[in-house]
């Protein structure tokens, strides 16, 4: 094997390798030998077959396994060699194949991957954002939970139903003088100017008694979310049944306990519990988001330009869907294509570079993803599908590199942990509101 | 008498026409016994039944662009074969060992022309 080294600029190698064709014609020959002694043809005892009948039938697909072995062989070779690791796969263009007699050469082009330096991070200096679950948070969960669990109490005086009364109707829907689908219900609790029903409608009964019978018209917003009534108009034809007025549940452990807890204290327990499991999930991806800004100051390596193209290509690609799909966020949408893809072609680098440097530490600190970690986010990803988690664990299961997937993410997670851990973290109380309100997403 | 016949004979298979030739000769045999036997440069091939030797040797001459030595031909016979209980019979075939002038060759993996 001969190597010419051809380009040695910035991360982007070039090799010319010529192989000879006597290395070729061995292989050949070998897996031929190979080949002949289980070969079946008839007019022949098996293992019989000569080799030049073997040659003239296998010869060419025999040749071209052989070639594309020793490519791969050699190209493995080089690599030790010369001690270099490959930002993705290297392609390799055939400058002659081998044939008869001739030698097999051949032009390797790879992006390596860059001498990554870490940066000195200690000294590092990070703040967490800390935020106290507020008592009147709390509570006011606690009243939205009321709300829903309230209940309707008849109202046994006969006067017209005002604003903040319910009304419990039967009703018939029509579309074109025609009964539609899904359009009627009987004994419907509707909160005369309430939420939750098509505009207009409770507020036309006000001012209806029980027993009487009214017939009102509405129009379909033109998002409604059956896209089939969307826009349309309807009448409905409303029979009033009994006047009732909501009642919201006093909060005390009654309420509690139809909730299937065992008192308010608990309910409250719960409650703060969730608020502060938001609350540290924001303040730890405000913390990664600094954490991540200053590892990128520090950066002071090139990225492959491949990497760095195959993930702009994914941004792009899902930019485009939105585009198309007319969903593009209104500050994207003023700017030139031009300035687009310049802008995310950045993000794209900053990405690249991140995820080459967080792998690179996670390397030289050893810091693994154990098989008990990988169940876990899974498990976590079988959730999402309420209903349908043994699909996702078979998914799973019969897709290992979608488990490889998950790999990535985690371990991203626990070098910014180990790099959290070493830096200087000081804590700081702010408002949730404040935490909630992250600075614009670079990534 | 019989002197006129094998005359008689040669002259027909020299004037069969292109496409009687390909008539003629069915396929190459391509055997252990052939390989072997093309070392002492003799080539196999299936023939017509009604093929003659002096008919054999034309058309491998002329197709071929070799000279031919002699040609030994035999009928192997169909075997009685019984397919669901009813005798049926494989056919014949006829095969033609064809010795080449020394210094010819022929080469079989190549499609005629």
């Amino acid at each position: 094997m001969q190597v010419t080294p051809t380009l040695n600029e910035g991360l982007k190698r070039s090799f010319t390798v010529v192989v000879p064709s006597a290395d070729l014609q061995a292989r050949c020959d070998a897996r031929l030998a190979e080949v002949a002694r289980d070969v079946r043809l008839p007019g022949f005892r098996p293992g019989k077959v000569p080799a030049s009948v073997v040659r003239q039938r296998y010869g060419q697909s025999v040749r071209a396994e052989a070639m594309e072995k020793l490519v791969q062989e050699s190209v493995d070779k080089l690599l030790t060699e010369q001690n270099i690791r490959p930002a993705g796969q290297p392609t390799v263009n055939l400058v002659s194949a081998a044939e008869d007699g001739k030698d097999l050469e051949f032009t390797l082009e790879m992006e390596i991957l860059p001498e990554i330096e870490i940066p000195d991070m200690s000294g590092l200096k990070l703040t967490r954002l800390v935020s106290k679950v507020a008592d009147d948070v709390v509570e006011k969960a606690l009243a939205d939970v009321a709300r829903r669990n309230r209940t309707f109490e008849t109202i046994e005086e006969d006067r017209p139903a005002a604003q903040g009364d319910v009304l419990a109707v039967d009703f018939v829907g029509k579309i074109n003088g025609e009964a539609f689908d899904g359009g009627s219900a009987e004994d419907v609790n509707v909160e005369i100017g309430g939420e939750g029903f098509i505009p207009g409608f409770s507020e036309q009964m006000e001012g209806m008694k029980v027993g009487d019978e009214r017939t009102i018209a509405v129009t379909f917003p033109a998002d409604y979310q059956a896209a089939e009534f969307a826009g349309k108009e309807a009448t409905f034809d409303l029979k009033a049944k009994a006047l009732k007025r909501a009642v919201d549940p006093a909060i005390d452990d009654e309420l509690a306990k139809s909730l299937g807890l065992e008192n308010l204290e608990q309910v409250r327990k719960i409650i703060s519990e969730q608020a502060e499991g938001e609350y540290t999930q924001l303040s730890r991806m405000r913390i990664k988001r600094d954490l991540l800004d200053a590892l990128a100051e520090k950066i002071n390596f090139e990225a492959p330009e491949n990497m760095v193209n195959a993930e702009f290509n994914q941004i792009w690609a899902r930019i485009e869907e939105e585009r198309k799909a007319d969903r593009l966020d209104e500050k994207d949408s003023a700017k030139d294509e031009e300035t687009l893809r310049q802008e995310y072609r950045k993000i794209a680098e900053r990405r690249v570079k991140l995820g080459l440097l967080l792998s690179e530490i996670g390397r030289k600190q050893e810091i693994q993803v154990s098989r008990e970690e990988l169940m876990g986010a899974m498990q976590q990803e079988a959730r999402r599908y309420p209903g349908q988690e043994q699909m996702v664990f078979e998914y799973f299961t019969k897709n290992p590199q979608a488990i490889e997937s998950l790999r990535g993410p985690l371990l991203e997670n626990k070098v910014v942990d180990y790099l959290i851990e070493l830096a200087e973290v000081t804590e700081k109380e702010v408002t949730p509101e404040e935490l909630a309100d992250m600075p614009e997403a670079a990534d | 008498m019989t002197t006129k016949i094998v005359l008689n004979a040669r002259k027909t298979a020299a004037n069969l026409s292109e496409e009687a030739l390909y008539d003629v000769l069915r396929a190459p045999l391509i055997t252990e016994k052939a390989t072997m036997l093309s070392e002492r440069n003799q080539v196999v091939f299936k023939v017509a039944l009604g093929a003659t030797k002096p008919q054999i040797k034309t058309a491998v001459e002329k197709l071929f662009d070799v000279k031919v030595a002699g040609v030994s031909t035999l009928v192997q016979k169909g075997k009685t074969k019984r397919v669901k209980g009813r005798p049926g019979r494989r056919s014949d075939i006829k095969k033609a060992y064809v010795q080449l002038v020394e210094g010819q060759s022929i080469d079989l993996t190549a499609k005629l022309g």
